[in-house]
Parts: structure tokens; C-alpha cells; sequence
């Protein structure tokens, strides 16, 4: 009995212990789920030669981080979303970094003005129709949702979550707190039901005729288009996406970013900056568009060809820093209207 | 009053219980040394509503999972008929399936656009929502239904312990007495073990994420993290914390003066379980659907589901690194249930035997890390962890580091679960028992190990087996706390069912259903083994 303890014990401590640390590795917090970031980091240690380990968790990386202090491990913090990229800066998480490859490879509003984050890639905010019942040129802004011939036609996500919250946040920026409380107000009067599900189940609700219009992250509908299941792919079969506030004198769409930064106690700043560089550089650019339909940051680099097919479009270029600062307002007023 | 009765041994307990409450003190510390401005705002929008939901919840679920735990138990130790010694054991098997895993399937059967209501489209001729009425699966019933069918072993399972130990004169009296022998002899006996499952499903329902994300409620626990990611507000988030805590503080005190009331002592000798009674045959299928209800809903139907989608996504399911990290899970499981269980056994019986009331009471506050939401939990001892850091200056492996921590922090959320198993096995030994061994001479610990464990090491295995199923299924702590580059199967679900990418989770899922089963059936088996014992005694 106590022989097969032991027995089981060693087994145990083999399989936990992994091989000693060496030391070209690099450590990265990840927001963003293991099998859409690794075939970037097998890119990167194939080319590099160094090795990249992971922890991947939505929630709470940045108090972990923080907790651990000067004995972090982490190297480099990768997210998506500039609500919880701000989050890092804000805890003052996250080293200043001098790269000029960064500097030229991402546009001055999708990079934090003292250097410690950067913008990786985009993803803009679109509203998907129904094309068989919504006509062109119906809808082509944002605030069109509030109008109230929409009502009972509208699907949404909770507005709690972060990419609704970034959406609020735009609006607030554009409108001010009063008018953009007035269209949240109306916006939530035009649901066809309580906030649910995530942004595939609301082209799915579309597709089943609980809905007509949604609002959408662009690359679900890539994810949808080109499903392993025959069943997802038959949802976007009737569905249109419409760029909104594209007007001439308009402010462009919304797009948020996925990005990324160095841990300020990280050891192995070298290497972490050279993954930042790597996933700018162009190569890379052209990845988060291949495999996830994301729009690349470096503006030397063209969207995928698939990307290119849904439209072109003019993008809002408010700093995306406001969108984090505005985070917290926009969730009070989400709150309020009950969003 | 906390003066006297301090010895080696409650001083070792009262030391232990400190370091498992110091997480969730951090999480307060955190909220009352923070920010208050928030609390204005949350007052009048947001927080009557999540109090509201939490209540209702509450409510609904313990309800719902009493009705499905006493009326099964009751039934399969009392009644003979069709399918009862498969039930016995089939009853428990819905404890293996993760609250968050029977949402995803019940959801994608269920909803607009599943096969149920596609069907009943196409038999019906209805075109659209217009047409008819249906159910809506994510809402507040759907959540207490998905969540009490898995939650109702608990109540089932303590409460047949229960029911099996009645001694036959106890039933005898009622007989003679022409009473009711379930209202006036096995309920009010079997009250401790109730409540005991009952506080068991209330704090899991309160501190559950999964199901209310994706079902969109806005309980407490929901707005736990709205806050915190949503406002960037840690200090407002613990602030809702604290509003949680208080639910618990009062789940807890019911069934500690439920059991203190309910307090009494087996005499073994000579008792005899009462023999089942035969059935007619219309209350032989009463009987056999009130068995079969919940394990269709809780095990039987999302099972069929996960299998259909094992089938349909074969191709994108990566059987060998799902093997890989069902190693991993299992052996993690067992580690932490073991440490976990004897954690609660030394605190139990030196809270029974040793210890002052405030130690006491300290040692019943160091459960309450069962109710709070498991990333709060593990936010509270990321800080504490990196506190004692700062102080200790210990230096760990990361990755050595990185198990001790997830150890500890499945001690602080699991201590509830094997203090509730452990307690009720103490609480039934004779005072007289360690008394007569100290007359005898012998010391305490030589008294706990002669008397003590061997009465109830039924109860530790209990106990341990929860934990176990517990920590296989664990995910908001494993899945922040973990160290690099390290997957279970509850963290590989999560990656592509938080995805809505069921098909490639549906494997490990299933997985972790089978791998709960083993220790499940093993559960069944010990408590049949103990009622065979008393009655053949």
C-alpha cells in the first residue's frame, strides 16, 4: 500500500515538473485562448528558436501579475480587447518600451501614448442583417438602432460584456453622456429579447427569425463562413454585414484591438520585445487575418483576401485609449438602462 | 472567553483555519480599504436586482433539488420496485456532470434554433417564434432546472445515509402509533444530513459563474465580475463580495443550528434496517418515474447530447492531448482531495474535542470559501500568496510554487465539503468513546487515531470522493491559478466551450463525466457497505 503511494506520488511529481527553465523562453499571460494564439507562437519559436509557455485565463491575469510583484515570472501580457489592456497600465503593470519596429509598424491611435501597450491587430464592431428583410441603406449608423421601427427586431449580447461596453464607449465619446444615454435607452427598447449568448448565437437568432439585426464583432462572421459545422455555416447564408457611421462627414466605424505589452518585471525583456516585433512584422500581420479574420494593424500590410471581399471600410480614428477610459462611465449607463 | 483551553493542538487548528480565511480577508481588506464611490451608483441600478436574482435562485434551486434528493432517497430505501438497485447508484450520477457543461448542452437542445423545437417546427407547420410558445431555456427556470439536476446528490446522498441508519424501532413506534413513518420518524431524523445538503447546494449555487454567464442572469456572482472588469473596479467587486458573504454567514448558521438541535448519538446494538416493502403496481411506476426523472434531465439526456457531438466534430477533437491532460486532472484531484481531507479531519475533531468557541467559530468561517465566487476566491489568495511573499521571502520553483498554491487554494474552496462529511461522522460518535480512552490513559492523538478514524473513515472517504469530483470539475480557480503551459480538462473545456465550439470541448467533457463516475459508483458501494454492516449487526 504504502510502496504504490510512493509510486503514485513520483509519477505525479514526473509529470508536473517539467524540464528546468531555460533560459530562452519566454512567459506570456494570455487573454486570448491557447489554439487561436498558438500557431503564431509556432511561427515565431520556429523562426526565433525561442520557446514560449502560457497561461491562459479571461479573468484576473492582471491581479495575479500584479500580486506576484518583482517575482513574476510573466515576460509578455497578450489580450484582446483594449478594455482589458488598459487594465494592465492602469495597475502600472507594464515596462515602456523603445522600439522603433513598433512605432512604425502601428498607427499612433491604436498604441498607448507612453509606449507600454500596442495594438496587434483590429476588429471592428459591425451590424449584421438580415438581408432579405432589411433593405440597403436602411441602417448605416450605429445610432439608427434607436430608431423605434426597430422595435422588438434587435439581438444583442449582455451589454456588460467588454466588446458592448467598448461599442457603449464609442457612442458615449461621439455623443456625450445625455445623448448617448438617450440612444442606449432606446437601443435596449428595440430588443427581441433579454441580452444573451454570445455574438455567433446572435446570427444564429437572426437565421431562426427571433431577430433581424445584431451587433457583431467583424471575424465571427469568417468563423461562421468557414465552420467545421455544416449547420454554422448555413447561418450567415442570409445575413449581410453593414459598416456603420460610414458617411462622408461621419466618424467611421468602431474597431477595437487585440494587443499586447511587456511585464514590467519581466527578465527576459529581449526576447519579449522581439514577439512584439515578430507579431507586427508582416508575416504575422497576414496571419491574423488567415486565421482568425482580424484586420491587421501595420498599414503596410493589406487585409486577408476573404477580409477584402466583405468591403472596405473607413474606421473611427479616436485614440482607442478613450475607449478604455470611457469603460467604466459606459458601464453605468449600460447598468441604467438595464442594457 | 478566548482566553483558556488553548493547547498545542487547537493552537495548530486555529493557525490553520487563519491562513485558509486570510484569502478571503485580503478580498475584504481590498474592498473596504478601496474606493466607495461605486456604492451609490450600484444601490440604485444594479445591486436590488442582483440580490433579487440571487434570491430567487436560491429559492428555486433548493427547492427544486430537496424535492428530487428526499423524494428518490426516500423512495429507493424504503419501496421495492422496478430498477431500484440500479437507482440506488444511478441517482448519484448526475453529481459528475459540471453545472457549466449541462448549460452548454441544454442550451444548444433547447433553444430557437436546437432539434427539439426545429421539430416540433416541422410536425406543428410553424414557421416562426410567432406561431407557438416554448420554454425559453436561458432564463431564471431554466437555470434553477439545469442547475438542481445536478445538484441534487448532495441532498440525495446524505439524506439516504441518513434514511439507512434509522433504527427499525424507530418505524416500529411509528407504526403502533398509526403516524406517518417518513413525516415523523425518517424526516425529522434525517434533518441533519438535509441541511447539511441542502447549505452544500445553496453555496454552490450562489457562487456559480458558468451557468448564470451563459444564461445571462444577473445574480450577484455576475455582477461580482461587471464590476470588477466593467468598472475596473476590484475594490467595488469585493464590495459585492461582501453582500455574498453575508448570504453565506446565514446558510451556514441554519445548518450549524439545525445540526446542534439535531444533535444526537448511535447506540449500535442489536437495530435492524426496516426490509423494503413491496409494491402494487401503479405505485411501482410512481415510484420508478419519481427515480428516473432527475437522472434523465441531470445525466442521461446532456450525456446523449456530448456523445452526439463526440460523433458529429470527430475530426477536430484531439483525442491524445485530451488523454495527456486526463492524467493530469486525475492526479491533481487526487492530491488535493487527500490534502483537503485531512485538513477538515484534524480541524473537525480538534474543533469538537479541543477547542475554545472562538476557536470554534473560527474553524466554522474557515468553510466559507465554498460560496464565493472561485475567481474572487482566487484573486484572494493571488494577493495573500504574493503578501506572504513579500514578508517570508520564500522562494518555490514557479512551477512547484504553482501546485502548492493551487493546493491551498482548493483547501480554502473544498474545506466546506469535507467538514460537512467529516462533521456529521463525529458528531454521531458517543462523547463517552474519546472519554473512556483518556481514562485509559492514552493521549489525544493516540485517542483520534484508536477511536476516531476508524468510526469515521466512511465519512472521510465521503468526503474525499466529493472533493475529488469537486476538483475535477473545478475551473475559475485552476484556470487563474495554474501554472504555465498546464491544461485539466475542466481549463480544456472551458478554451472552446466559452468559445461556443462544442464540438471540440464535447470529448474532454464527456471525459470528465466518466472520470467522475468511477469514484461516484465507489461512493454508492461504501454506503451500501454501511447500512449492510448495521443491519447485520
Amino acid at each position: 500500500m504504502k510502496t504504490k503511494f510512493v509510486n503514485i506520488l513520483i509519477l505525479f511529481i514526473t509529470t508536473f515538473v517539467p524540464s528546468l527553465l531555460l533560459a530562452n523562453e519566454i512567459n506570456i499571460y494570455s487573454h486570448r485562448q491557447p489554439f487561436l494564439i498558438n500557431p503564431f507562437l509556432e511561427l515565431f519559436t520556429e523562426e526565433t528558436g525561442i520557446k514560449t509557455n502560457v497561461v491562459y485565463s479571461k479573468k484576473g491575469l492582471a491581479q495575479r501579475l500584479k500580486a506576484e510583484g518583482d517575482k513574476s515570472p510573466a515576460d509578455v501580457i497578450l489580450t484582446v480587447d483594449i478594455g482589458r489592456l488598459y487594465i494592465y497600465d492602469d495597475l502600472d503593470l507594464l515596462a515602456p518600451i523603445n522600439s522603433k519596429k513598433l512605432l512604425n509598424n502601428i498607427p499612433i491611435y491604436l498604441r498607448s501614448p507612453e509606449n507600454t501597450w500596442f495594438g496587434l491587430s483590429k476588429r471592428a464592431r459591425v451590424i449584421v442583417v438580415n438581408k432579405n428583410k432589411i433593405k440597403d441603406g436602411e441602417i448605416t449608423r450605429i445610432e439608427d438602432l434607436a430608431d423605434t421601427k426597430w422595435k422588438g427586431k434587435i439581438c444583442t449580447r449582455p451589454g456588460s460584456h467588454v466588446y458592448n461596453r467598448g461599442i457603449m464607449a464609442s457612442v458615449l465619446a461621439a455623443l456625450g453622456e445625455e445623448k448617448a444615454e438617450q440612444w442606449a435607452k432606446s437601443f435596449v427598447n428595440n430588443l427581441a429579447k433579454r441580452p444573451q449568448g454570445n455574438d455567433r448565437a446572435q446570427v444564429k437568432a437572426i437565421y431562426e427569425g427571433e431577430c433581424d439585426i445584431a451587433l457583431i464583432n467583424n471575424y465571427y462572421f469568417g468563423k461562421l463562413k468557414f465552420s467545421e459545422d455544416p449547420e454554422q455555416r448555413k447561418w450567415v447564408e442570409n445575413v449581410k454585414l453593414i459598416f456603420p457611421n460610414q458617411g462622408e462627414n461621419d466618424r467611421g466605424a468602431h474597431v477595437n484591438i487585440s494587443g499586447g505589452g511587456i511585464a514590467k518585471y519581466s527578465k527576459n525583456k529581449e526576447n519579449a520585445l522581439a514577439l512584439l516585433e515578430f507579431l507586427t512584422s508582416e508575416k504575422a500581420q497576414k496571419l491574423y487575418g488567415e486565421i482568425n479574420f482580424e484586420y491587421p494593424v501595420n498599414p503596410k500590410v493589406l487585409p486577408s483576401l476573404e477580409l477584402q471581399k466583405w468591403g472596405e471600410f473607413r474606421e473611427d480614428n479616436l485614440p482607442i485609449i478613450k475607449i478604455a477610459e470611457l469603460g467604466p462611465l459606459s458601464q453605468k449607463i449600460i447598468d441604467r438602462v438595464g442594457w | 472567553m478566548f482566553l483558556y483551553n488553548w493547547n498545542s493542538s487547537s493552537t495548530l487548528a486555529t493557525f490553520l483555519a487563519t491562513l485558509i480565511i486570510a484569502p478571503i480577508i485580503a478580498i475584504f481588506l481590498s474592498a473596504f480599504l478601496g474606493d466607495t464611490s461605486l456604492w451609490p451608483h450600484l444601490f440604485s441600478t444594479v445591486l436590488p436586482r442582483y440580490v433579487y436574482n440571487t434570491i430567487v435562485l436560491m429559492l428555486g434551486v433548493g427547492l427544486l433539488s430537496l424535492f428530487f434528493g428526499i423524494s428518490s432517497a426516500w423512495v429507493v430505501t424504503r419501496y421495492n420496485f422496478f430498477g431500484k438497485k440500479i437507482f440506488e447508484w444511478a441517482l448519484l450520477l448526475p453529481a459528475a456532470v459540471p453545472a457549466y457543461i449541462i448549460a452548454y448542452t441544454y442550451t444548444d437542445f433547447l433553444e430557437y434554433a436546437g432539434p427539439v423545437q426545429g421539430l416540433l417546427r416541422e410536425i406543428f407547420n410553424w414557421n416562426d417564434s410567432a406561431d407557438y410558445w416554448f420554454p425559453e431555456i436561458r432564463s431564471m427556470s431554466g437555470a434553477i432546472v439545469v442547475m438542481s439536476c445536478v445538484l441534487y446528490p448532495y441532498i440525495y446522498m446524505m439524506t439516504r445515509a441518513s434514511f439507512l441508519t434509522v433504527p427499525i424501532s424507530f418505524y416500529q413506534t411509528s407504526l403502533i402509533y398509526g403516524r406517518n413513518s417518513f413525516f415523523s420518524v425518517a424526516l425529522p431524523l434525517a434533518r441533519p444530513g438535509i441541511f447539511a445538503g441542502l447549505a452544500l447546494v445553496l453555496m454552490e449555487t450562489i457562487s456559480d459563474f458558468g451557468t448564470v454567464e451563459y444564461f445571462a442572469l444577473e445574480t450577484l456572482t455576475l455582477g461580482v465580475f461587471n464590476v470588477w472588469l466593467g468598472m475596473n473596479s476590484l475594490s467595488g467587486a469585493a464590495q459585492i463580495s461582501s453582500v455574498l458573504f453575508i448570504f453565506v454567514v446565514a446558510l451556514l448558521t441554519i445548518e450549524y443550528l439545525a445540526r446542534r438541535r439535531q444533535r444526537f448519538h448511535e447506540i449500535s446494538s442489536g437495530q435492524n434496517m426496516l426490509e423494503s416493502e413491496i409494491l402494487s403496481n401503479s405505485k411501482n411506476f410512481i415510484c420508478f418515474l419519481i427515480c428516473i426523472t432527475p437522472i434523465l434531465l441531470g445525466f442521461i439526456i446532456p450525456v446523449l447530447i456530448l456523445l452526439n457531438f463526440v460523433f458529429s466534430g470527430f475530426s477536430v477533437i484531439n483525442f491524445q492531448e485530451i488523454f495527456r491532460t486526463t492524467f493530469t486532472s486525475i492526479s491533481l484531484a487526487f492530491f488535493g482531495a487527500l490534502f483537503v481531507m485531512l485538513i477538515s479531519f484534524l480541524m473537525i475533531v480538534i474543533s469538537n474535542y479541543k477547542s475554545n468557541n472562538f476557536q470554534k467559530a473560527l474553524i466554522f468561517v474557515a468553510s466559507c470559501g465554498y460560496a464565493l465566487p472561485g475567481t474572487i476566491l482566487a484573486v484572494g489568495i493571488v494577493i495573500f500568496v504574493g503578501w506572504l511573499n513579500k514578508i517570508i521571502h520564500f522562494h518555490l520553483s514557479y512551477v512547484a510554487g504553482g501546485f502548492v498554491v493551487l493546493i491551498f487554494a482548493y483547501t480554502t474552496r473544498f474545506l466546506a465539503v469535507g467538514n460537512a462529511a467529516i462533521r456529521s461522522g463525529v458528531l454521531k460518535i458517543h462523547p463517552n468513546a474519546m472519554d473512556a480512552s483518556a481514562t485509559m490513559g492514552t493521549g489525544f492523538f493516540k485517542s483520534v487515531r484508536k477511536i476516531i478514524m476508524p468510526l469515521i473513515f466512511t465519512n472521510f472517504l465521503i468526503g474525499g470522493i466529493l472533493v475529488f469530483v469537486d476538483i475535477l470539475k473545478e475551473l475559475p480557480i485552476t484556470l487563474l491559478l495554474r501554472p504555465f503551459n498546464f491544461e485539466t480538462l475542466a481549463t480544456y473545456v472551458y478554451q472552446y466551450a466559452s468559445d461556443e465550439l462544442l464540438q471540440e470541448s464535447s470529448f474532454a467533457a464527456l471525459i470528465i463525466i466518466v472520470a467522475s463516475l468511477g469514484p461516484v459508483i465507489f461512493l454508492n458501494s461504501t454506503i451500501q457497505r454501511v447500512s449492510q454492516k448495521k443491519q447485520s449487526n
